[in-house]
């Protein structure tokens, strides 16, 4: 403030000049401060750009190591899966082979029992007693059942690696079919078939002849004791979300069985009462599973049975 | 065997319960007579590929029928087959698998080399002596062969 006093005659103006003097300095100072502290704010977001993008750097290297890492773990499973692959078409190979030899050296020995069984009963059959020439049948039966078991059992084994041909079926245009064929079979007797009209399902019509062939074939079997009867085929909408299902008024069984049905060998009948290998049901089973449904059944001793099954690829109702 | 005796069926079966009841059946039916039994893959190449005698003249006294197993010891079936009829002589005898094999790709396979008929022996003998005798007077008796 003394400084007014070192300029004379402009009093007015020379008290108030340093005072604007030293008022437009600070305001530059202020202004040069503020760039600097512009340029110190501009520098530190430079760097913390620079910071962020280092960060940024960072983490996309682990992005890409993550990536890399990701590519291996798939790779792995590539691997592993090839290795499944190719251990499975080993298992068929074996699989395979094992099946050609057992449907060409199990049916041989067969063949010698029963020929020369009947070589004997044609040679020596008037030197053979009433039982002698029983025996003779035991074993050329027995021959022949053992036969039917290797059959049974190739079939199912073949079941697991026949490819599915998938088609739109009308299993009652297959029902009918397959009723009239087996009803032939069975002469003499009195055989009422009744439909009533099953929605198509999609699936391998092959297989799924076999299913009505066994199930039909069955209702067929067990209904031989009764005097009248009866097999229909439908298809319940209320049963397991909607099940096709083949009902007959045979003899039935004992549902606390009903576990040992589906499986492959299991009879709930002597060969004396109803001849049979204990394949089909299983083959049912396995057919119908490869198909994604599921089978079961409902009977009672005496009054009938009812085997159901699910096919979920099914297309109209 | 005798090469001027003339042939009518050679069987081609190791197995000798099935080799004899094949005997069996032929010989009820009197189709034997003229009959060669061969027990392995390699005996059968050597007499269906052999060179004819001089004196016959080529394609002269071939079999009727050559009735072939699959399942051979030495030679299988099919490779026999394959040879047969790559030969300009053997391949004018009418060759029957008769065989066990019920297996797709064995049928397929024998056709595409160009076997002339593939029957499998059923398991009933009942049923296998009918296929056999069947065979027997359809090949000798009925057939009319292209070397006769």
């Amino acid at each position: 403030m003394s400084t007014a006093k070192d300029f004379p005659g402009k009093n007015v103006d020379r008290v108030e000049q340093p005072e604007e003097n030293y008022r437009a300095t600070l305001n530059i100072i202020e202004d040069l401060d503020e760039e600097r502290l512009k340029s110190a704010g501009t520098q530190t977001a430079l760097l913390n750009m620079l910071e962020d993008f280092d960060e940024e750097r960072a983490k996309g290297a682990d992005t890409q190591t993550a990536l890399v890492n990701m590519l291996e773990d798939i790779e792995d499973s590539r691997l592993r899966a090839e290795e499944t692959r190719a251990n499975l078409a080993q298992v068929n190979k074996e699989l395979e082979g094992f099946s050609y030899s057992v449907s060409h050296d199990l049916r041989a020995p067969l063949r010698a029992i029963s020929g020369f069984a009947q070589a004997l009963r044609e040679d020596e059959g008037d030197r053979l007693d009433a039982d002698g020439l029983r025996y003779l049948d035991l074993i050329q039966d027995n021959a022949h059942r053992m036969g039917q078991l290797i059959d049974d059992l190739l079939a199912f084994s073949r079941l697991g690696r026949q490819q599915m041909v998938e088609d739109i079926v009308d299993l009652d245009v297959l029902a009918r079919s397959v009723f009239s064929d087996l009803a032939q079979q069975e002469k003499g007797r009195e055989i009422e078939f009744v439909e009533s009209g099953s929605p198509t399902a999609r699936g391998d019509a092959a297989m799924l002849r076999q299913v009505l062939q066994n199930l039909i074939g069955n209702a067929i079997k067990f209904t031989r004791t009764k005097d009248r009867t009866r097999v229909e085929f439908g298809y319940d909408p209320e049963q397991g979300g909607g099940a096709y299902y083949v009902r007959d008024n045979g003899v039935g069984f004992d549902m606390q069985y009903a576990n040992k049905l589906f499986g492959v060998f299991q009879r709930l009948h002597s060969a004396k009462e109803f001849e049979g290998t204990g394949v089909g049901l299983a083959l049912v089973n396995r057919i119908v599973a490869r198909h994604g449904g599921r089978t079961w059944a409902v009977g009672k001793v005496d009054e009938g049975a009812t085997f159901f099954f699910t096919l979920p690829g099914r297309r109209s109702e | 065997m005798n090469e001027d005796v003339e042939v009518e069926i050679v069987v081609v079966e190791d197995d000798p319960n099935d080799a004899e009841l094949i005997l069996r059946v032929l010989k009820k039916h009197n189709l034997a007579n003229k009959l060669v039994h061969l027990e392995d893959g390699a005996q059968a190449l050597d007499y269906l590929l052999k060179k004819p005698p001089s004196k016959r003249s080529n394609g002269a006294n071939l079999p009727r029928v050559v009735l072939l197993d699959l399942k051979l010891p030495k030679v299988d079936g099919l490779e026999i087959l394959r040879q047969m009829k790559a030969d300009e002589r053997a391949k004018k005898i009418p060759v029957v698998i008769l065989t066990s094999s019920r297996e797709d790709r064995d049928i397929v396979n024998a056709y595409a080399l160009g076997v002339n008929s593939y029957v499998t022996k059923p398991i009933r003998f009942d049923e296998f002596a009918k296929v056999v005798s069947d065979l027997g007077m359809y090949w000798v008796l009925m057939n009319k062969a292209p070397h006769k």
